[in-house]
């Protein structure tokens, strides 16, 4: 850009104080704005993280409207910790945790209790999502296993048939695959019970004001997105299955689950 | 003669590393907000249009979600290096940005090229991220639109450097 030699005339070092200064400047305003809200001190990762929402007071009013009955879940109805997932299948971050939510599921067995809740977006782009919903809770009419694999084909499968105009063809494939009843499968598709369960759902995730996908509650607690990974979850749950035992020993009586869920 | 048409064109375009400087901090501000926001899991003021929470709570708003969003096979369980979030690279950015126009704003000019390289790149990325708020979140984050257009700033202002070199040598 300069018509003449570019090389300085002589070196000053104000730009480099200025730039030194706004750096001082930039990461002092991030320590005041980490540590002046109103959450616990942040200053330990996953795991301050994990007690800053340990200390978040339940979100799930008790006269929340139910969802579908019974839900679709797995682990112990009677778990002291529950888990309940609203999730949309096409939200790329719910397919991003479909995983995680799997390996916690497996990894707790029947000390929890998770439950998905289909919560489909009315955005544009997610057009197929409540179409997707009900298709999964069409192959849970055939058996509960069924509901879970096919909503693992269809988050796994997100991308595939999210881009797909024969989506419907494509699920049929996957009703094939997990060897369901695929007359009776389109034919629950097609009628109103599927359809009643995934609006039940959603009425409930709008009883609880859930406004994105996917949101999780922790015995009514809201989980953070950012906590969604498998480590802060393990800590989360951790939390509540410690705090939950000497209650439990203490009160054998009182053992019922304690989640705000339906049931 | 051509002293006299070149002077303020030189002016000008000694303005605008200082202009770029200025916008740049800008969006270091917006940055750094929206990365102590994503740690300290506070929400952030939200108009009636926009959705923050959703945006800022995607996997789009963090490194790991990135990376999985374009790599799905390899994603594994999220730690602290997924989880740093985009507005921290952002800050960086932005600050690289100010320091590149800071210097060429001093005198040396070699800079702005690597200024122009860099807000090229944010420039694209931008875009992606805008298009990843209307087409797969379905919802916008004023404070990343902000920060959309401070890059399409600066982006604008390196094209008008372009454009308006001296012609003498």
């Amino acid at each position: 850009m300069n018509n003449t030699k570019n090389v300085p005339e002589k070196k000053s070092n104000t730009p480099i104080l200025i730039i030194g200064g706004v750096l001082v400047v930039a990461l002092l305003a991030g320590w005041y704005l980490l540590s002046s809200p109103k959450t616990a001190t942040n200053t330990n990762g996953n795991t301050a993280k994990a007690n800053a929402a340990n200390t978040t007071k339940p979100t799930i009013p008790a006269n929340a409207p139910l969802g579908a009955n019974p839900p679709n879940q797995l682990g112990s109805p009677t778990a002291l910790v529950t888990l309940e997932e609203f999730a949309d299948f096409q939200c790329p971050q719910c397919g991003a945790v479909n995983p995680i939510m799997n390996e916690i599921k497996s990894t707790y067995g029947s000390r929890i209790r998770f439950i998905f809740r289909n919560f489909p977006l009315a955005i544009p782009a997610h057009d197929k999502s409540y179409d997707a919903a009900v298709a999964c809770e069409a192959a849970g009419m055939q058996s509960p296993n069924k509901f879970w694999e096919m909503q693992n084909l269809l988050f796994t499968n997100q991308r595939i048939w999210t881009a797909d105009p024969n989506y419907r063809t494509t699920w049929k494939d996957y009703a094939q695959k997990i060897g369901l009843d695929v007359a009776k499968w389109e034919n629950d598709m097609a009628g109103i019970a599927a359809k009643s369960r995934v609006d039940e759902d959603m009425r409930r995730g709008k009883g609880l004001g859930v406004n994105s996908t996917p949101t999780l509650y922790l015995n009514g607690v809201d989980v953070p997105f950012q906590q969604m990974n498998v480590t802060s979850l393990k800590q989360l749950i951790d939390a509540e299955l410690a705090k939950a035992a000497p209650q439990n020993q203490s009160a054998p009586a009182a053992s019922a689950n304690t989640g705000n869920t339906n049931k | 003669m051509t002293e006299q048409v070149t002077a303020p064109v030189q002016r000008t375009i000694a303005k605008l590393p200082l202009a770029a400087a200025v916008v740049a901090l800008g969006g270091l501000a917006d940055a750094v907000y929206l990365t102590a926001h994503h740690y300290n899991a506070e929400p952030v003021p939200c108009g009636a249009a926009f959705d923050c929470e959703m945006v800022l709570t995607s996997p789009f708003a963090t490194l790991g979600g990135i990376v999985n969003w374009f790599s799905p096979e390899t994603m594994a369980p999220t730690g602290s290096v997924s989880d740093i979030p985009l507005a921290a690279f952002g800050a960086a950015a932005y600050f690289v940005a100010f320091a590149l126009a800071t210097l060429t704003a001093f005198g040396d000019r070699r800079m702005w090229k690597v200024f122009g390289a860099q807000v090229v790149l944010m420039a694209f990325f931008s875009g992606w991220l805008i298009y990843v708020q209307a087409a797969l979140i379905g919802a916008f984050c004023q404070f990343c639109l902000i920060s959309a257009a401070i890059t399409f700033t600066l982006f604008t202002i390196f094209v008008i450097s372009l454009f308006i070199q001296p012609k003498t040598t």
